[in-house]
């Protein structure tokens, strides 16, 4: 299988940054979307050129280390995926694959595809815990929780903080993110002590962070891995609305 | 704490928009009137023009139409500046139409053309008929003002019946997206309501956009 990579090529944070054209001629369609780049890397390494900075852990999709806008789309072509679920099957012979890193003021880029993610980081340890002692491992049942609510909870606790939401969003809103946060705790009686502040002071980094307004264009749950449904930022607006009229 | 203005500024846009909603039904129903014979329409209509300009209450609701409108704006523009600092460098390839309707991603150009449009048509009535700009307006055998000539003179003008028609696409597109992302923004978040919110935007869409595009057109017909 023959590609030509077009990878956005940056050396640093000042740096303008261009693309170059790589074009790659032995893949199978059964490699990953990471190890054609890997691929691509070994050959510039042997060529004494420097190698292409991308970010990745786990390449099982469950991490959220990875992420790269591909021909346009982040995470690639298809809906609900993590770039490193994404394989070369998905792209035809002879194909252009433009490779970009997340565009977001809040995620400025390290190098090449690699951005600073850590404003996720600072939403998070504004309120994205509870504040209790743990100790060990409580009694099973000391808190009934029931199943519905525990499976509400764990839809917005999936997300794995990729950071495709606000890569996708033209108003790199960080909406989606945060709401899963805050909504993961909110729900189970955990996290409801501490509930109005944590919504009140995480949006509030989120603000200070830089990112945009929501406008409910509904790109982000498209292209979360996870499927994170967008109502999460209507709950979230609900949570903010209340936590203000309570006054807490 | 301050106010976020990630939330203030877009519970404003949605709070004015959801009332302007509300505002645009009144005034497709009383366009209908315009969709009668001339001999019912013209007393009808003339008297209908009456009541609002000598209701108190209409008074009050048009300065609130007036603020409505000001306020929609004036945080739009704040939101779009701000949205689009946070996201100053755009891709080189972007496939947005795979995960989004073109309509969402384009609710500033949309708003300016209904901006451009609601300009025009304040031009064309309120500045005649409430302002008293231009030539005076006639009264009818009832002794009411003849707002009904003033539109039907209008409307003979083809240039007017295709730009006020062709208006109520971005209209209808804007009220589409704006209606159910209002919902949302004012923190309704239920999932099966959602559902509905949006059919019943879409339908909202298509009555304001058809009703408000073809009544020039049979005007000028009439």
């Amino acid at each position: 299988m023959q590609v030509t990579f077009k990878i956005w090529r940056q050396n640093g944070p000042k740096d303008k940054g261009k693309f170059e054209s790589y074009p790659v001629d032995d893949l199978t369609d059964d490699m990953s979307f990471l190890e054609a780049l890997d691929h691509l890397n070994e050959r510039l390494v042997v060529a004494g050129k420097q190698v292409i900075a991308f970010e990745y852990d786990c390449r099982e999709g469950i991490c959220g280390q990875c992420g790269i806008f591909i021909n346009g789309r982040a995470h690639g072509p298809h809906d609900h995926m993590t770039t490193c679920q994404l394989h070369m099957r998905s792209f035809k012979d002879g194909d252009t694959i433009v490779v970009e890193p997340w565009r977001a003021a809040s995620f400025p880029i390290i190098k090449d595809l690699v951005v600073d993610r850590s404003a996720f980081d600072r939403i998070i340890e504004k309120g994205a815990y509870i504040s209790s002692q743990t100790g060990t491992a409580p009694e099973a049942n000391a808190i009934l929780i029931p199943k519905s609510v525990a499976d509400k909870a764990m839809d917005a606790a999936a997300c794995i903080g990729c950071g495709a939401c606000v890569a996708t969003c033209k108003n790199s809103s960080a909406a989606l993110f945060t709401a899963a946060k805050i909504n993961h705790l909110n729900r189970l009686p955990q996290g409801k002590a501490e509930q109005h502040t944590r919504v009140k002071e995480m949006t509030w980094q989120m603000n200070l962070e830089g990112f945009g307004s929501c406008t409910f264009t509904g790109a982000c749950e498209v292209e979360c891995p996870e499927g994170i449904s967008i109502s999460n930022i209507a709950e979230l607006n609900a949570r903010l609305l209340k936590s203000k009229i309570s006054g807490s | 704490m301050t106010t976020n203005p990630l939330f203030f500024r877009k519970t404003a846009i949605a709070l004015t928009g959801l009332f302007l909603c509300l505002f645009l039904i009144v005034h497709l129903s009383a366009n209908c009137i315009l969709l009668l014979p001339k001999e019912l329409a013209i007393p009808a209509y003339n008297s209908y023009s009456t009541l609002l300009r000598e209701s108190p209450l209409i008074k009050i609701v048009a300065y609130l139409l007036y603020a409505a409108i000001l306020l929609h704006v004036f945080y739009a523009l704040l939101v779009t500046l701000r949205n689009r600092k946070a996201k100053p460098v755009r891709y080189a390839v972007n496939h947005a139409g795979e995960n989004s309707s073109w309509a969402s991603r384009n609710m500033g150009v949309l708003g300016t053309l209904i901006l451009i449009f609601i300009v025009i048509h304040l031009a064309n009535f309120w500045a005649r008929i409430k302002l008293g700009l231009g030539e005076a307006v006639p009264s009818d055998p009832n002794g009411n003002l003849d707002v009904y000539s003033v539109t039907y003179e209008l409307f003979q003008n083809a240039w007017f019946v295709a730009f006020y028609a062709l208006m109520a696409i971005p209209l209808a597109w804007h009220l589409h997206h704006g209606l159910k992302s209002g919902f949302k923004t004012l923190g309704f978040y239920h999932q099966g309501g959602l559902r509905i919110i949006a059919r019943i935007s879409l339908i909202y869409a298509w009555i304001m956009g058809l009703g408000f595009g073809i009544i020039p057109i049979v005007v000028f017909f009439k």
